[in-house]
Order: structure tokens, then C-alpha cells, then sequence
């Protein structure tokens, strides 16, 4: 059964993790922009993106997340992304953002739990 | 000795797909690639990458275009030792894109095609725009 989109905030110690779940595509990438802005809008520069839950992603999906990680950048923070799921990575992989994105594949390779 | 199931798709079979051009509704094109793939013998990860293709090609379709009032229409026609699908837009006004996330996710979708796919290409006249590709199968299918 298809898994509903779903978006969580949380701070782990000082940096907040957006966990998203489901399908981010064009109808749904607007959310996680949106939620990606304000959170970066409130100051804080360096987040931790957790997409293990996540079983599709599209070209407007990956789009935001460049546009979050310059967003960080400028800021002097960054936007960390963790996946496991080995169709997500492909496609990370053959977009060549394995080399722009700091990649990790469990929250507690990143600091978080 | 390998049986043919009713509902499996020969070549030569043709299946259209037609739906308001709204990005909500660009899950069903994918949905129906994954039903019609598994139906024209492709194996499970070829149907991952033609399943995440068919997104791209709908999203080039719909890029710089007012697709408020046009259809998405989907066309699949599978061959001998490959699938064909098409996707066009039509009814809809020409409109500049402004990327959102100062991203040309139109590079990103022809990356993703190009990797997952044989063959694709895109074309626009006025009012209507067209994507297509073209996926080989690993096997052989009678």
C-alpha cells in the first residue's frame, strides 16, 4: 500500500530534522519547500534532511533540495541527507548530487537519533 | 515450458492514457506505467526506472506551459524487445518558466532520463508539447 506523504519537524540537539515520508513529487515537493524556507528562515543553517521513509523522488524534488542546500550554504550552515533505500540513491547517484550533497545512510551517522 | 497470462501485453498493443494536466494527477501516469511495464515483461527494476521516467516525461511536458486548461495524453506501444511512451500535452498556452529553487529542473529530468532510459526527446509547437522515450528490455519477450 502506497505510503501517505508525510512531513515531521523535530530538533535534535541543536539542529532540526525534517523527516518526510511517502512520495515527494511535483504535487508534493511545494510542502517540503515550504517547510525547508521557514526552518532555514528561523535561523537555522544547518539541517538534517531524513528521507529514510521516503519511496519516490522526482526532478521537482531533488530541485528544492539544491535549492535548500544553497539556501544553507550562503548562511554558512548545511543540509545533510540521509537515505538508505538503494532506488533513492540511484537517483542521487545518476543526477551526480552524491558529489554536492554530504550523504549519509542512518541518522546516527550524522549526529541524530 | 513458460505460459503467456491473459493479461499480459503482446507487441504491437497500444495503450492510451488521458488525464487533466494537474501535477496531483501525475501519479496516475506513473501508476499505470508500473501495470503496463510488468504486463510487457520488463523486470522489476527496469519497471522502477521506467515508473520514475514516465514522471520526468509528464514533468517536460508540463514545463513551460499553462497547463490549467490542457490534458496530459500518454501513449504506450510496446515492440519486440522494447516499450515506447509518449507524452503530450495539448490545450495549453505557452508560459515562461521561473524556477522555483533558482534550480533548471528540466536538466535534472533529461539526467534521469538519459540514465534510466535508451532514448528520449522533447519537442513544443504552439500550444502543445511532446516527450517521449524509449526503453529496451533486458530479455527477450515473445
Amino acid at each position: 500500500m502506497e505510503q501517505e506523504f508525510r512531513i515531521e519537524e523535530r530538533t535534535d540537539g541543536s539542529v532540526p530534522v525534517i523527516a518526510v515520508a511517502g512520495e515527494i513529487d511535483v504535487a508534493t515537493a511545494p510542502q517540503l519547500r515550504e517547510c525547508l524556507h521557514r526552518v532555514i528562515a528561523q535561523g537555522q543553517t544547518t539541517v538534517i534532511l531524513d528521507l529514510l521513509d521516503v519511496t519516490f523522488l522526482d526532478s521537482t524534488a531533488l530541485g528544492v533540495l539544491v535549492g535548500a542546500l544553497k539556501r544553507c550554504r550562503e548562511l554558512g550552515g548545511e543540509l545533510h541527507v540521509v537515505v538508505a533505500d538503494a532506488r533513492i540513491m540511484k537517483i542521487f547517484e545518476i543526477t551526480g548530487l552524491t558529489k554536492v550533497f554530504p550523504i549519509a545512510d542512518s541518522l546516527t551517522a550524522v549526529g541524530a537519533s | 515450458m513458460e505460459t503467456m497470462g491473459t493479461d499480459t501485453l503482446r507487441v504491437g498493443d497500444r495503450v492510451e492514457l488521458a488525464f487533466p494536466a494537474r501535477g496531483d494527477l501525475v501519479v496516475l501516469a506513473r501508476l499505470v506505467t508500473s501495470a503496463i511495464s510488468a504486463r510487457a515483461g520488463f523486470d522489476i527494476e527496469e519497471l522502477e526506472d521506467l515508473r520514475l521516467a514516465v514522471g520526468e516525461l509528464c514533468l517536460l511536458a508540463l514545463q513551460g506551459s499553462d497547463a490549467r486548461h490542457g490534458d496530459l495524453h500518454l501513449e504506450f506501444t510496446v515492440f519486440e524487445d522494447a516499450i515506447d511512451i509518449s507524452c503530450t500535452l495539448a490545450g495549453a498556452a505557452p508560459s515562461p518558466d521561473t524556477p522555483a529553487d533558482g534550480v533548471e529542473v528540466d536538466q535534472l529530468s533529461e539526467q534521469i532520463l538519459s540514465a534510466l532510459v535508451d532514448d528520449y526527446g522533447r519537442q513544443r509547437d504552439d500550444g502543445s508539447a511532446r516527450a517521449w522515450l524509449r526503453k529496451r528490455r533486458r530479455r527477450h519477450v515473445a
